[in-house]
């Protein structure tokens, strides 16, 4: 009896230890994600990330109060507090984020969505094209905001530590991704991102202008500081088939529904009773005022008190009965994140005419591009067709102003007030140091030193653990391009 | 013969009840003749027993001829046939303390002296005496070796306890959130401290935003018999990877056989805010001197000055400014804490039981703030026939807790931030009283601008709250057919469901068309163990203990959570009534089977020889490479055994010990798998759900996975020494110990260009070393008076080595760019802003403000202590007893936001001095033309500009020396003597009464304005070292009634 007890609870042990315990283990598979997404997937994705950061408060607010496009109201108790971005005061967390959206979550999902369409069957090669000229864009956002990057060797599992490409290279490496999509693009093929491609729905076509004025932008932000790619715009102004009508705008709309709503207006809405935190800036509102703009009551809201738009020397206090805010109308619920619109094909265009670059100069096609442009700025802003187009009519003349070009560009920086990084892009790129448009002074508050030129690379993504990462570069130390 | 003795016994009590009782007394003395107090005289075989008093005087109802039991702590045990006397007097030898059992891993009992490693126990009566809610924070500064930290003031708080220095550098709650083991009669429990994410928080909500507790928070202190604290690898060998942190070992009540009684205790506690921020009460709110009721601050004019004026107060009313120097002080209330608890307990021949239930019913020092705790255990044990045993236990808790206070930041429920905001000139009682609109039903704001929110608002509407209902229990079969040979299995479940609820109302600043969320959290362990024993003697002296056991353990985790946005009926949180709604979904599940064996000889009482090994397969580690190995040898050596010529020493041992353990990593680390993504984030929190524009999203994982994962191994060994002298007047128990921790599985951070923020390697190493010294000390010993001190010290160092192209190691980001992080050959640091320095260590000053100029990215200083030390003192008279602990931490730096909060606000104290001056900082400005650093001359335009520097993003000005002093307890008992209990209230056993306190005093603090014990990261993170809003911690003090029938 005993021993057989003993037997059986030996039987017992071997029994429960024995088994193949590998069927019992293998549960390894995660029943939280998928192993293959749709490409589409990946790219809504990196589209609403990139859209978030640039509306959001690690690039729009940070970038237009450092770039003096919006003033923060000082020590006005409902304006946005200082000392912030306007006073050179950065959150590492601006530079952390922006850099995390450009790799990770837009980057490495695009990059992602590339191969994937690629080594479909059968190649899915509009979604891999449209992928690479979203990808093009957020790395120009990206050498643009902080200089040198990674880019040749960036997004590759396979290298750990990639180096810092120097950023003419960088941006030579956009126009070769642009024109790798461009030669990809197969209008025949049904094989697409539609419905999941929020900027055009699927419109290949749109997508090729749009990655032809990409290219034109990165030519004229580069050709200041190498005269060399004039000839390359001159051959994109000659060939045409660039970004043609608003239709064309490649932009995201947010939704007027919770949870959806474009950031800018979230923020006010959730924290200061649905104003803006943000006042006008005199570098705006003085321009505009004086040309009697009818963008005015479109981006300003105007206090009852006040007999016109005012807006305050970046980093002063704001005065509730005298000074404009920003419009809850502009930066509305369901306002969209543009990152490319007609009326800058226009500027663009009308500088190159008015200078030259890669063609003949024409002050006088330059005039109707310029005030075009305006036209389609007064109009994207809200402004009834007529007046814009009377409003347009009546500018000055080109060839009466002293220096068209630079009217031309504070023309161009008013039109991206609403978009603080392409602003600030445009600001550097339209002079050489002490020459921009417009000649901007230290804020009030900040400390002693150069005006902003870059968000510092992120010390803790990258710097500190890339070995080959170049030492920390100042916010106020100029870049490749700017000069 | 031994039949007709247990026969004897068996029929012993229906004899004793026909027997007439009479009363013997007595005296119990040790072989010198003095008193043993309070020994506990038993009549066998029946449930009569009663104390000695403090002099060794008992008196008892016995019948004739019966047996009486004397036993005594510290004292073996003896029996005396009273036959026909009524005057007994008892002997008691000493027993040798070390003598005791101590419950080690896998519920192996073993004797004290043959241990190879230290293992610290407490008793249930150290539990009780001062009590705690939460298990764990009984444990601090009572045992070397083991840090407690307390997450905050939040009723129901977590906290978190580490042992022997943080191992592990990889910061996941599955593997290695640095937190021992805990089991309870064998079964593995859950400890976490879930974090989820909501879409109204950029701070998870589980410890660092609301803090919902740790779950071992669940046990239920009135069932605890007993804890040992397994420190080492050794100790815990057989538990593997998953005690590499220490376990935690705790035993249960059982019922005593022949005892039938009842226990009630009840307690009363109080807490209030033990630190609070010290205000300056001179200067009301505004800017630069004037007045302002837009800014909560203190940067407006000075009170006295503007007594002629009236101003506009955040009612709409002029008044003359007063200051309310008690207005934040007020707002906290007196915590209330009652513990109901009973218990029976009794046993006859072959079978036991004990039943308990407690409820603890708890307020905190926020208005609104409770707790609810119920726990009923039964535990039950039978000899079901010769040899064979079953026993089984069950515990239920149930615990509801609501209004958990929201910490941290970037929600607007976060109270602190709230609170200290007040500006001075503002009565409490009216913002209290005026919180919301009687005609609108609007939130009434502390200014026009609605830039805050009113913190009564904020606690009497948006409520966080979690009810948590789980069950944990097992069931052992032991079958001993022959001497020689047990075989036991031991099954066990842990489960429970967490439900949690988070709302915030429509008309709350930063949150005004309102938003809530649920969370059903729920968790599942199975554990299995067999274990097979074989004990044989081998020769006279030498005797062999073999244990063979397979172990299966099973761990699920299960989260559903929603989200939801935009409500439009106000205070209705349904689903239905929401905008929008985010759902989401995730779980996990992890298994591990172990064969373990180990092997124990010992020679006389002199040598102990032990030998483990356990292999275990993971399922989380890859096919081919899911097996592991670890072993273990632990030896002792009671060397006083040798030595008994010299009377001065009363025990001596030494102890050595080395082992090696494996662990695997978190499930599906494996594979490269893309990920849904419920939101796109947008700074300050309001980025993008999905579905966005009718599109839904996934992501490529952050972490690049690896398939060739390893387990990690550590490998440890310690030395130790316990030693008695004087007659056991003094002992010192001295260890020291090593711990390497390799191939850790860890996130290593990579640079983000590569499109992933980090990969899973194999790399890296964590060591730590360290002594841990337990002394006790009787100074003192009288008849009636006797003074213990008892004290532990411990100190560890850590030394992190990691990869040679790897220049850094993040295990945590804090707030506004702190970070937790390590270069190889440091232990783990704050980083963050500094100011910049010349090359002489001098604050370098901007030319154009005065100000302070600041670097990014640089070390402040070590989050860890250097060294811990418990002093215990104990006096003992007659009756009474008086013991307080106190507690010191030296070293490490600790990171407050709160006192970043009071300088920038122009609120503490500090900030009232100076502000009718220039001043100019001490430093250096950078000549240019001379190409050196001059003393600076530059005034800073304010005070308020120069406090300014002092906001959240700059580290080092926020960083403080973490050390402390503290008074943790103190306590008071008294205890009815024996001798009045038998005469005057006979259906009584014991009758006790205490009073006691604990973190009563914080003696020396260099931190400002709080208590520098506080951790915002909680116990679910290797993180420590910041607090950010956190709720004050409290002190508490109570009275606690105990009566044994």
């Amino acid at each position: 009896m005993k021993k057989r007890l003993i037997y059986f609870a030996g039987v017992a042990l071997l029994s429960l230890a024995l088994p193949s315990c590998k069927k019992y283990l293998d549960i390894n598979k995660s029943p939280n994600s998928a192993e293959n997404p749709d490409p589409k997937l990946l790219f809504s994705n990196a589209s609403t990330q990139y859209i978030n950061l640039r509306s959001g408060g690690d690039m729009y607010i940070p970038m237009a109060l450092a770039g003096q496009l919006i003033a923060d109201g000082g020590n006005n108790p409902t304006g946005w507090g200082i000392p912030s971005a306007q006073e050179y005061t950065f959150s590492v967390f601006n530079y952390n984020n922006s850099w995390n959206t450009y790799y990770l979550s837009s980057g490495t999902n695009l990059k992602q969505a590339i191969t994937i369409s690629e080594s479909a069957t059968p190649k899915n090669n509009n979604a891999a094209a449209q992928s690479k000229v979203l990808l093009a864009q957020v790395v120009y956002d990206l050498t643009t905001v902080f200089g040198d990057v990674p880019f040749s060797e960036a997004w590759r599992p396979d290298i750990s530590y990639p180096k810092f490409d120097a950023q003419k290279d960088v941006f030579l490496g956009i126009v070769a991704l642009l024109n790798e999509a461009l030669a990809q693009f197969d209008e025949a093929s049904v094989l697409k991102i539609s419905d999941y491609d929020l900027f055009y729905k699927g419109d290949i076509a749109k997508w090729k202008r749009l990655a032809k004025s990409l290219k034109l932008r990165v030519l004229m932000t580069m050709v200041d500081k190498d005269p060399t790619q004039a000839a390359a715009i001159g051959q994109l102004i000659a060939a045409g088939g660039l970004v043609n009508s608003a239709a064309d705008n490649f932009k995201v709309a947010y939704q007027n529904v919770s949870g959806r709503k474009n950031p800018k207006f979230a923020l006010s809405e959730q924290y200061n009773s649905g104003e803006s935190f943000f006042f006008a800036s005199k570098y705006v509102a003085d321009f505009m005022r004086g040309l009697d703009d009818p963008r005015l009551p479109k981006f300003f809201a105007k206090p009852a008190a006040a007999d016109n738009y005012y807006g305050i020397q970046p980093g002063e206090d704001g005065d509730d009965d005298h000074d404009s805010r920003i419009s809850s109308l502009l930066q509305s619920a369901d306002a969209p994140e543009v990152m490319f619109s007609y009326q800058e094909q226009l500027f663009f265009e009308a500088e190159i005419q008015a200078r030259g670059i890669g063609v003949p100069v024409s002050l006088s096609n330059a005039n109707t591009l310029y005030k075009k442009a305006v036209e389609e700025s007064c109009k994207f802003y809200g402004v009834s067709a007529a007046t814009a187009a009377s409003f347009a009519a009546g500018l000055p003349d080109l060839s009466t102003v002293a220096a068209p070009v630079k009217l031309i560009h504070y023309h161009q920086w008013v039109d991206l007030m609403d978009r603080g990084g392409d602003a600030f892009i445009q600001w550097r790129r339209s002079g050489p140091d002490g020459d921009e448009v417009p000649l901007l002074t230290l804020p009030t508050g900040a400390p002693a030193g150069a005006l902003f030129r870059r968000y510092e690379y992120p010390s803790t993504n990258e710097l500190s653990v890339n070995p080959n990462a170049p030492a920390t570069v100042k916010f106020n130390v100029k870049m490749w391009f700017d000069l | 013969m031994k039949k007709i003795l247990l026969l004897a016994l068996f029929f012993l009590p229906s004899l004793i009840m026909l027997a007439q009782n009479r009363t013997i007394t007595g005296k119990v003395t040790n072989p010198d003749g003095k008193p043993v107090a309070f020994a506990t005289v038993t009549v066998k075989g029946t449930s009569t027993a009663v104390s000695a008093d403090v002099n060794g005087d008992f008196s008892i109802q016995a019948p004739p001829r019966s047996v009486l039991v004397f036993s005594a702590v510290s004292f073996q045990s003896t029996e005396v046939n009273i036959g026909n006397q009524t005057t007994i007097s008892a002997v008691l030898n000493t027993r040798e303390v070390l003598s005791e059992v101590v419950v080690t891993a896998l519920g192996i009992t073993r004797t004290q002296k043959s241990l190879g490693y230290s293992a610290s126990t407490l008793k249930s009566e150290e539990l009780l005496k001062a009590r705690e809610t939460n298990i764990i924070n009984s444990l601090a500064g009572k045992a070397a070796g083991v840090r407690i930290t307390s997450q905050s003031g939040t009723v129901g708080g977590s906290s978190k306890i580490i042992i022997r220095g943080v191992n592990s550098v990889n910061n996941t709650t599955v593997n290695g959130n640095g937190q021992p083991i805990f089991v309870i009669d064998g079964l593995p429990i859950d400890n976490s401290a879930q974090q989820i994410n909501t879409v109204n928080s950029a701070v998870n909500q589980g410890t660092s935003g609301a803090d919902f507790g740790n779950r071992a928070g669940d046990i239920n202190p009135d069932d605890v018999e007993s804890i040992t604290v397994l420190k080492g690898a050794s100790a815990t060998a057989l538990y593997g990877a998953r005690a590499k942190d220490g376990a935690i070992i705790i035993t249960t009540k059982k019922g005593k056989k022949g005892q039938t009684s009842v226990t009630f205790n009840v307690s009363a506690r109080f807490d209030n805010a033990l630190r609070l921020p010290s205000f300056q009460n001179e200067y009301a709110q505004g800017n630069q001197g004037t007045y302002n009721i837009a800014s909560t601050n203190g940067w407006g004019p000075k009170i006295s000055e503007v007594q002629d004026k009236t101003f506009p107060d955040f009612l709409g009313r002029q008044v003359t400014l007063q200051a309310f120097p008690d207005n934040v002080n007020d707002f906290y209330r007196t915590g209330k804490t009652n513990i109901y608890s009973a218990s029976f307990e009794g046993g006859g021949e072959g079978t036991d039981y004990r039943f308990g239930y407690t409820n603890t019913t708890q307020t905190g020092i926020i208005p609104g703030e409770k707790l609810n705790k119920s726990a009923v255990s039964f535990n039950a044990g039978r000899n079901i026939m010769k040899g064979l045993d079953i026993r089984t236990n069950i515990n239920y808790t149930r615990v509801f807790a609501d209004g958990r206070p929201v910490e941290s930041s970037n929600n607007p429920n976060v109270l602190q931030n709230l609170i200290l905001n007040i500006p001075r000139t503002v009565n409490i009682q009216d913002v209290k009283d005026n919180y919301v609109d009687p005609v609108t039903g609007q939130q009434i704001t502390l200014t026009p601008g609605r830039t805050g929110n009113n913190p009564y608002w904020v606690i009497n509407n948006n409520k966080f709250s979690n009810t948590v209902d789980r069950i944990y229990g097992n069931a052992i079969v032991t079958y001993s057919p022959v001497k020689w040979l047990t075989i036991s299995d031991n099954i066990g479940t842990d489960f429970y469901n967490e439900f949690r609820r988070g709302v915030t109302r429509p008309g709350t600043i930063g949150a005004l068309t309102g938003n809530f969320f649920t969370a059903n959290l729920y968790n599942r362990i199975i554990n299995n163990d067999l274990i097979v024993t074989v004990s044989q003697k081998i020769t006279k002296d030498l005797d062999l203990k073999v244990i063979a056991g397979h172990n299966v353990f099973e761990a699920q985790y299960r989260r559903e959570q929603s989200d939801a946005q935009s409500l439009t009926v106000d205070q209705l949180y349904s689903f239905s009534n929401a905008g929008t709604v985010s759902t989401t979904n995730l779980s996990n599940k992890r298994r591990l089977v172990g064969v373990f064996g180990d092997i124990g000889l010992s020679y006389k009482d002199l040598l102990f020889v032990n030998a483990t090994g356990r292999n275990d397969w993971s399922s989380t580690l890859p096919k081919g490479n899911n097996s592991y190995f670890y072993p273990s040898v632990s030896s002792s050596f009671v060397f006083s055994e040798l030595l008994s010529n010299l009377s001065w020493l009363s025990f001596g041992k030494l102890r050595a010990s080395w082992a090696n353990v494996g662990s695997d990593a978190a499930p599906y680390a494996l594979s490269f798998a893309y990920l849904p993504v419920p939101v796109s984030f947008a700074q300050y929190g309001f980025g993008s759900q999905f579905p966005f524009n009718g599109v839904i999203a996934f992501t490529a994982p952050g972490v690049l996975p690896n398939a060739s994962l390893k387990p990690q191994n550590q490998t440890s060994y310690e030395f130790g020494t316990e030693m008695r002298f004087l007659k056991s007047r003094i002992s010192l128990d001295v260890t020291y110990y090593s711990s390497e921790t390799k191939d850790q599985i860890i996130n290593l951070a990579v640079p983000q260009s590569t499109g992933f923020t980090s990969k899973t390697i194999n790399a890296g190493s964590v060591l730590n070393k360290g002594i841990e010294v337990t002394l006790g000390v009787i100074p003192v010993k009288t008849k009636d008076f006797s003074w213990n001190i008892d004290a532990n010290f411990s100190k560890n160092k850590q030394t992190v080595e990691l990869p040679g192209e790897v220049k850094s190691y993040v295990l945590q980001s804090g707030w506004s760019g702190l970070q937790i992080k390590t270069r190889s050959g440091e232990p783990f640091a704050i980083w963050g802003t500094a100011w910049l320095r010349d090359p002489d260590g001098n604050i370098v000053i901007d030319a154009n403000t005065g100000l302070r100029r600041t670097i990014n990215d640089q070390k402040i200083g070590n989050i860890f202590p250097d060294w811990m030390m418990g002093i215990n003192n104990t006096f003992n008279y007659k009756n009474f007893s008086l013991s307080f602990l106190i507690d010191i931490r030296e070293g490490g730096f600790l990171y407050s936001n709160t006192s970043s909060t009071l300088r920038t606000q122009g609120l503490g104290e500090e900030t009232a001095e100076s502000r009718d001056k220039i001043i100019i900082d001490k430093g250096v400005i950078f000549d240019a033309a001379t190409n050196k650093y001059l003393p600076n001359t530059v005034p800073v335009q304010s005070m308020q500009d120069f406090w300014g520097q002092f906001i959240t993003t700059n580290t080092e000005g926020n960083v403080y020396n973490a050390s402390y002093v503290k008074l943790r307890e103190v306590r008071v008992a008294y205890r009815l003597p024996s001798a009045f209990l038998s005469s005057r209230l006979k259906f009584v056993k014991g009758l006790e009464l205490g009073l006691e306190g604990r973190n009563l005093w914080i003696i020396k603090s260099h931190v400002p304005h709080i208590d520098p014990e506080v951790n915002f990261f909680g116990s679910a993170s290797l993180g420590e070292g910041v607090e950010f809003n956190s709720v004050p911690s409290t002190r508490s003090y109570g009275i606690n009634l105990r009566i044994k029938i």
